[in-house]
């Protein structure tokens, strides 16, 4: 991006009416083009908020993440340099470079970087941090050669690399990928002195552009795809199974095919990592069952589920597998080396992402993988991640049993166990990736920024209740989210969530029951909102309501408990 | 108004929005009140990039008017398109 550009795009978005985004940059250096560039790129990810960035004083990038930690802004960004750490690292200091200095810039660095993890990590009990790590080069202080590592500045980049690994493992803080910003922002064209010396502002503007672009990224937590589609000829595999044979398709250096062993691998990642993934091919179903038995799989073929081997269109298959997973067609990507493949489906699901794999060409194979990298990447991987596909199986085969018993006796022969937790803290970062992921059981489609939702937990008068699921064909983890407010013996339900590997289990009924008996209320109000997609939501609140749901709309606690009177007697709380 | 007239002027423009497409030609940092060090220093650096030019900011004053920018520009004789 140009700064003329940013200019342009901060000044329109400043004429326009939105809810206010207010995000503080912390920096030790004159943030000026940055601040021009992170609003910019801040306004493209968060386009329907209006931005504001704040920054600090010069020279006290300490007392700036203090600055920030006390503001309420919604976001937080910290960007050291190494002058930061000591300012005889920068260009503007006067101070002297001889030998016997360094050690001590060493020392001076190694008590400023805990000074800063102590600050970030208060700062990031406020509002979500994101933090970049010095990007310039070290300056020659050092005795040796440019081309030589010396210990001092090894000394002073573990240092930095010592910070970033426990801010990352914290869990609080985004650190932004250096590789990635190597990348897109060459080392050799970052600094620009003369700028540092005039102004105080070190970077030259496509550097500044290139990491403003990163930390708005990573500022916007990402909503990763939740589910894979993949053709297998000349795709998970080099050949065509029905003509090479089950001994004749490679993935091997042998053949030249070991960019397909890639591939599998990234593909047992991302199921380990709780992403679905499914086979859509053209072949011969039998085949196919004897070649994912190979073997030399670089991926387990037991976690592809499901497999949708036919002769039939492939948006059929594809149709089958979405219903399957009970996902979105936006949830998910296809992947096929044909065009035509690409295009049917494409032209059957609009929403689905389809990506073409470049069979023969390495490089463009790889950029393939770091592109799907991007699009199922998450911060962390929680325990319903990890169980979700084995619950997805489950769930198939709770559908036969479900076949002629009555929903009830299915639940109570599968030894339905709903439970509830009511508190508040420590915060949920489950509860808040379902409530701003889920779409079909939602009361609302409403979203949270961290900081709000931080802000709401934070009030006495607001609930929060987080239900979990298992039966005895295993646990779904945590599958629904109801919070609200409490007044006046006014029950408000702002918020309602469930995942859909959870419908049909009566479990939203369940929710009301638990919320009957929790809190001593005359009324219950729902601040429902019709959506896009929130029909499986709308169908709910009828039946309950016994008439079309509206905004706000209220039911007295009597209807409500007659209508509950059949489900089973609410679970013990296991918390809060 | 030429080309290179036009590049400048939204130069200026997205410094400062508030500029009537009559003010500019005219503009100095005397009369555009949100002409500070700041803005100074972020119309350098937008001009330079526009028209691919490091200017010489030894002496920032002899930037102070729409017309300094137009004078050196022509006289270094960058950003014609031929």
């Amino acid at each position: 991006m140009k700064l003329v550009e940013a200019l342009n795009i901060t000044r329109a978005m400043q004429q326009r009416k939105l809810p206010m985004l207010r995000c503080f940059l912390a920096t030790g250096f004159n943030a000026l083009h940055l601040k021009t560039f992170l609003a910019a790129e801040l306004s493209l990810v968060f386009a329907e908020q209006k931005i504001e960035v704040l920054d600090g004083l010069y020279g006290d990038l300490l007392g700036n993440i203090d600055r920030l930690a006390k503001s309420d802004c919604e976001i937080g960004v910290v960007l050291i340099e190494w002058s930061d750490l000591d300012p005889r690292l920068g260009i503007r200091s006067t101070a002297r470079w001889t030998a016997n200095e360094l050690k001590n810039i060493v020392t001076t660095a190694k008590a400023r970087a805990a000074q800063m993890q102590r600050t970030i990590e208060e700062a990031s009990q406020h509002a979500p941090v994101v933090a970049c790590l010095p990007t310039l080069p070290l300056l020659p202080f050092s005795f040796t050669p440019s081309c030589q590592s010396g210990s001092w500045d090894v000394e002073l980049r573990g240092i930095m690399q010592s910070l970033s690994s426990v801010l990352a493992e914290s869990g609080q803080v985004r650190v932004l990928n250096a590789q990635r910003l190597d990348l897109d922002s060459p080392l050799k064209d970052r600094h620009d002195i003369e700028s540092e010396g005039l102004s105080g502002f070190p970077y030259r503007l496509p550097h500044a552009s290139a990491v403003a672009g990163l930390i708005a990224r990573l500022a916007q937590r990402p909503v990763p795809k939740k589910g894979l589609i993949t053709d297998l000829d000349e795709t998970v595999w080099s050949g065509i199974l029905g003509e090479n044979g089950v001994d004749g398709i490679s993935w091997d250096l042998e053949h030249h095919s070991q960019m397909h062993a890639l591939y599998q691998r990234f593909l047992g990642a991302l199921m380990s990592e709780g992403v679905m993934v499914a086979v859509a091919s053209k072949n011969d179903p039998e085949l196919v069952e004897q070649a994912l038995q190979r073997s030399d799989l670089a991926v387990s073929a037991g976690g592809i589920f499901p497999i949708e081997a036919n002769w039939k269109p492939k948006s059929q298959s594809v149709s089958r597998i979405l219903e399957t997973w009970n996902v979105g067609a936006d949830s998910v990507v296809f992947i096929d080396d044909s065009p035509l493949e690409l295009a049917e489906v494409k032209a059957a699901h609009p929403q689905i992402e389809c990506l073409q794999f470049p069979t023969g060409d390495s490089a463009a194979i790889y950029e393939l993988i770091v592109r799907l990298r991007d699009l199922f990447g998450r911060s962390a991987v929680s325990e319903e991640d990890s169980i979700r596909v084995e619950s997805i199986r489950r769930s198939q085969a709770g559908m036969a049993l479900r076949g002629t018993p009555a929903l009830e006796e299915f639940l109570e022969q599968a030894e339905a166990e709903v439970s509830f937790n009511l508190s508040k803290t420590p915060l949920d970062p489950r509860a808040f990736d379902l409530v701003n992921k889920t779409n079909q059981f939602n009361l609302n489609g409403n979203r949270y920024t961290e900081a709000n939702w931080k802000k709401f937990l934070d009030d006495p008068a607001s609930f929060l209740m987080v239900v979990s699921y298992q039966d005895k064909f295993g646990p779904l983890g945590k599958i629904a989210v109801v919070a609200g407010g409490y007044r006046e013996r006014k029950l408000m339900v702002h918020t309602w969530v469930m995942s859909c590997r959870a419908f049909s289990r009566q479990i939203e009924y369940r929710c009301l029951a638990e919320l009957v008996a929790r809190f001593d209320f005359d009324e219950i109000e729902f601040a429902y909102q019709q959506t896009e997609r929130n029909g499986p939501l709308r169908e709910f609140l009828s039946e309950i309501l016994k008439t079309p749901p509206s905004p706000n709309c209220v039911m007295a606690r009597r209807e409500m408990e007659d209508r509950l009177e059949f489900v089973m007697k609410p679970q013990e709380v296991s918390n809060g | 108004m030429d080309e290179q007239q036009a590049r400048l002027a939204n130069c200026f423009l997205a410094v400062f929005p508030d500029l009537s497409a009559d003010e500019i030609s005219s503009a100095t940092s005397a009369t555009v009140p949100s002409w500070d060090s700041v803005a100074g220093v972020t119309l350098l650096a937008v001009v330079e990039e526009e028209f691919g030019i490091a200017l010489e900011t030894d002496d920032l004053s002899r930037f102070d008017s729409f017309q300094d920018f137009l004078t050196y520009l022509r006289q270094t004789e960058v950003g014609e398109r031929s």
